[in-house]
């Protein structure tokens, strides 16, 4: 027997696919909830599809992108399009907790499976929808991707240097966060139901959970009539709250190497000219209050960069930490998997094998528990992988019904 | 915090003590806005995240920063000095009646006041304490400090972001606090994780949560290209970061507002359809009529010189025409494209309002109401709410100290004077 983990007993039909929506399972899973993943081998999961693939060799369950999202999940083939296999999932719901799709908004409907209809199958059901734009108002219609939603919702404009196009997001930060949101509201509510035994649907727009992180920008807007959209906006990678300097990237020794620095005390001011070597600069009364540097802000990221220039980044991490100065390597994932000691020391890429492509490590979970928590079991499933243990041993098909609704093609 | 209209929330058992600075504060607030009676604990004089701004109008004053106002909505406040022996009984008699007790300290501190999981555990089996630290509580960086740019840079995020055509760019980190409302995303889970497990087992734990690693898990395909691959991404301007050179996904219109373009090639032959005729309305484009464009619908091809010119007729298309008028279009017909907006701009958005996503909330010693952002989620049976405004220092000692404690009037007094409170 396996150690109860928090959301041991919790059972979570799983419509869910591409990032978003397999990022919240993944949560689920990980802390222990038997996450169900139904898809079906014509539209199975589209990051079954996309690189990086282990060795190099396309398959649908040889994606690394998709194994590192699905790890900890069962997965099962199911054609809801075939009447039998549209009863299977109903059956699969009445017998589940949670149930979550990320399809537009009005899919489920359109298979007589909207939250009226869930309830009566389960009365105390916790649906989740997640969508682009939620599903009620003018454009629920509306699709959204990761970077689409990005653009919406302000953080693609929020990111960038003065005077040129948005950097933007380099990835989808927002299926992310979208995923982040789905399994907050969906532990809440199996908290709630905990107490009262009431189940409800959770409706969640990935173009609102980027809103949410805009908070502070949008409120000095309605609050002091300031729109962000101004001179200056966005500021690169300098602090405008509170308004210190030096805070920025500075690049290092190498190619394409970078380092974080930011100081917002005198005290740390103090201690990144230490680390330094006291150069004469240092002293000038230009850079001796923190309103003085400020106003001499690209002075000082020019000399703090030529110094900078001059050794690792490691170098300039370890040294300006060690002086008390918040600093850090713009990491990249070869920084994090091969040379940062940190994620190794707190067991951060864990290993599980798979049965079709072996053995590789995986993300962790950015939280330890000193009672239960999260755990990796086994790595994502191969397609159809589970069919047999859920048709089988949990709906209790009999065997020559199995093989005749296979035969049949609705798993 | 009392529910005034409607159902409680999903959490209104819960009683959180909210001892976190600049970092953790937005995990009370997912907490408050859900029903938990969170109280924050501030310093006498008033928590240190007052001090960053902007500020209502622009005035450095501790009840008027809009970055604490957003970040402590519904919650209460109580002043209490946690490092004198008086304040820690205070904060022990508080512990012993909550559910969570939420900290942002370095590692160590919480122990040097006695107040550590390890030591309040002993009389308080159910007490939970989340910890959301830089790097944690353990391993060779636990005493690193960290800022909102330093978590960003060091997890990840910020080496998939940048530019690849202004040479010399640095990586770019997102304006705002990413970084830390990432490490509280992950601090809410782990935390509810924590309160569903002690429903079943009745026990509560400490959860340390890292800040690092919560970024270090939200780069997307980043880690499987290293992982499997052994290639590090690049970044690329305004779109996803690759292992090679992809068509810019940004285009100004023809009103100067700008579309982010995704999606494309299409992913259906309906959708491939429906932009070639509106490139023919444009007049742009003829070739795309051709059988080798058709096959780039549900590729995944970023990088051949069809899809590069697809896009050069694209930045044309949306050249051609208002950035509203574009955006409705495209996704009338099912093309996932998005108008790069200021966070104002959200404001003018009908869709937003038909949500109920933007809410007012009622500040009363300025006797006015202001616009917020609204609920991230929506309860069907549970509603998300702001319960009320950010707190002012103190501003529920009384309800808190007489009310929960049951000290006099003359107790708290005293407090007041020895600067405990």
């Amino acid at each position: 027997m396996e150690q109860r983990q928090p959301l041991s007993g919790v059972r979570v039909v799983d419509l869910t696919w591409i990032v978003a929506g397999p990022q919240c399972t993944r949560i689920l899973a990980d802390l222990g909830a038997e996450v169900i993943k139904v898809e079906y081998a014509d539209s199975s999961d589209y990051i079954r599809r996309a690189p990086p693939f282990a060795d190099d060799q396309p398959g649908p369950n040889r994606s690394g992108f998709f194994n590192n999202l699905n790890r900890n999940k069962l997965g099962v083939t199911l054609n809801v399009a075939h009447p039998d296999g549209l009863e299977l999932l109903k059956r699969l719901i009445s017998i589940s907790d949670v149930f979550i799709e990320n399809f537009s908004s009005r899919v489920l409907t359109r298979w007589g499976l909207d939250y009226p209809e869930q309830r009566k199958l389960r009365p105390d059901i916790i649906y989740a929808s997640l969508s682009g734009f939620g599903h009620s108002g003018r454009h629920q219609d509306y699709t959204t991707w990761g970077p689409t939603a990005q653009a919406l919702s302000g953080l693609t404009f929020m990111s960038g240097l003065p005077g040129q196009m948005p950097a933007g997001w380099g990835y989808s930060f927002l299926d992310h966060t979208a995923g982040y949101y789905a399994a907050t509201a969906i532990m809440m509510a199996l908290h709630h139901r905990h107490r009262t035994g009431q189940g409800q649907w959770v409706d969640i727009s990935q173009v609102e959970t980027g809103m949410v992180m805009t908070g502070p920008a949008l409120l000095d807007y309605t609050v002091n009539d300031r729109p962000y959209r101004r001179d200056g906006n966005p500021p690169g990678n300098r602090s405008m709250h509170p308004r210190v300097a030096p805070h920025n990237v500075y690049q290092c020794l190498g190619d394409d190497r970078w380092c974080a620095i930011s100081v917002f005390t005198d005290e740390e001011w103090a201690g990144l000219c230490d680390a330094m070597g006291q150069p004469s600069w240092t002293r000038e009364v230009r850079f001796a209050t923190g309103e003085a540097r400020v106003e001499n802000e690209e002075e000082l990221d020019g000399l703090i960069g030529d110094w900078t220039l001059r050794h690792e980044a490691e170098e300039v991490m370890t040294m300006l930490q060690a002086a008390g100065v918040k600093a850090g390597v713009v990491q990249t994932s070869a920084d994090k998997v091969d040379r940062d000691p940190q994620l190794r020391a707190r067991g951060f890429f864990p290993v599980a094998d798979h049965p079709e492509i072996g053995p590789y490590e995986f993300e962790g979970f950015p939280a330890l528990f000193s009672g239960t928590g999260a755990a990796l079991h086994r790595a994502s499933p191969v397609l159809g992988q589970d069919n047999e243990l859920i048709y089988r041993e949990l709906l209790g098909l009999e065997e020559v019904d199995y093989h005749q609704l296979a035969e049949e093609a609705v798993f | 915090m009392n529910h005034r209209n409607g159902p409680p929330g999903a959490l209104e058992d819960l009683l959180v003590l909210d001892l976190t600075d600049e970092k953790g504060m937005y995990i009370g607030k997912l907490m408050a806005d859900m029903g938990a009676q969170v109280v924050k604990v501030e310093p006498p004089g008033g928590d240190p995240g007052r001090d960053i701004g902007p500020f209502h109008g622009d005035q450095p004053d501790p009840a008027g920063s809009l970055f604490y106002w957003y970040h402590n909505t519904s919650k209460q406040s109580v002043t209490l000095d946690i490092h004198s022996p008086e304040g820690q009984e205070l904060f022990k008699r508080l512990a012993g009646q909550a559910d969570v007790v939420l900290e942002t300290y370095a590692p160590g501190f919480m122990a040097s006041l006695g107040l550590d999981y390890t030591s309040l555990s002993e009389s308080m089996p159910r007490l939970i304490m989340t910890s959301l630290t830089g790097f944690g509580q353990t391993g060779p960086y636990r005493d690193y400090k960290t800022s909102d740019l330093v978590a960003m840079a060091m997890g990840g995020p910020m080496a998939s972001c940048g530019y690849d055509d202004l040479p010399g760019a640095p990586p770019i980190r997102c304006d705002g606090w990413p970084g830390y409302m990432t490490g509280c995303h992950y601090a809410v889970v782990a935390t509810m994780a924590a309160i569903l497990s002690r429903n079943f087992t009745g026990q509560g734990q400490h959860v340390d949560v890292s800040l690092h690693e919560a970024l270090a898990c939200t780069t997307e395909a980043a880690m499987p290209w290293y992982i499997y691959r052994k290639q590090v991404v690049k970044r690329q301007t305004g779109r996803h970061h690759s292992i090679q050179s992809t068509p810019p996904a940004i285009y100004s219109a023809s009103d100067g507002g700008l579309v982010h373009v995704f999606g494309t090639p299409p992913q259906t032959m309906n959708r491939w359809v429906g932009l070639v005729e509106w490139m023919d309305e444009q007049g742009i484009g003829p070739e795309l009529h051709g059988e080798e464009y058709r096959e780039l619908v549900n590729t995944r091809g970023r990088s051949s010189e069809l899809v590069f010119n697809l896009f050069r007729r694209v930045g044309e298309l949306i050249a051609s025409m208002p950035a509203a008028a574009v955006y409705s279009r495209a996704q009338t017909i099912g093309l996932p494209w998005g108008l790069v907006r200021s966070p104002e701009d959200t404001l003018d958005d009908p869709h937003l309002w038909d949500r109920g996503f933007f809410v007012e909330v009622e500040h009363p010693e300025m006797d006015r109401s202001y616009v917020y952002p609204g609920a991230p989620y929506i309860f069907s049976e549970t509603p998300w709410r702001i319960a009320r405004r950010a707190p002012l220092p103190g501003e529920d000692n009384e309800e808190v100290y007489l009310g929960r404690l049951g000290l006099s009037s003359q107790e708290l007094e005293r407090l007041r004077l020895d600067g405990v409170v």
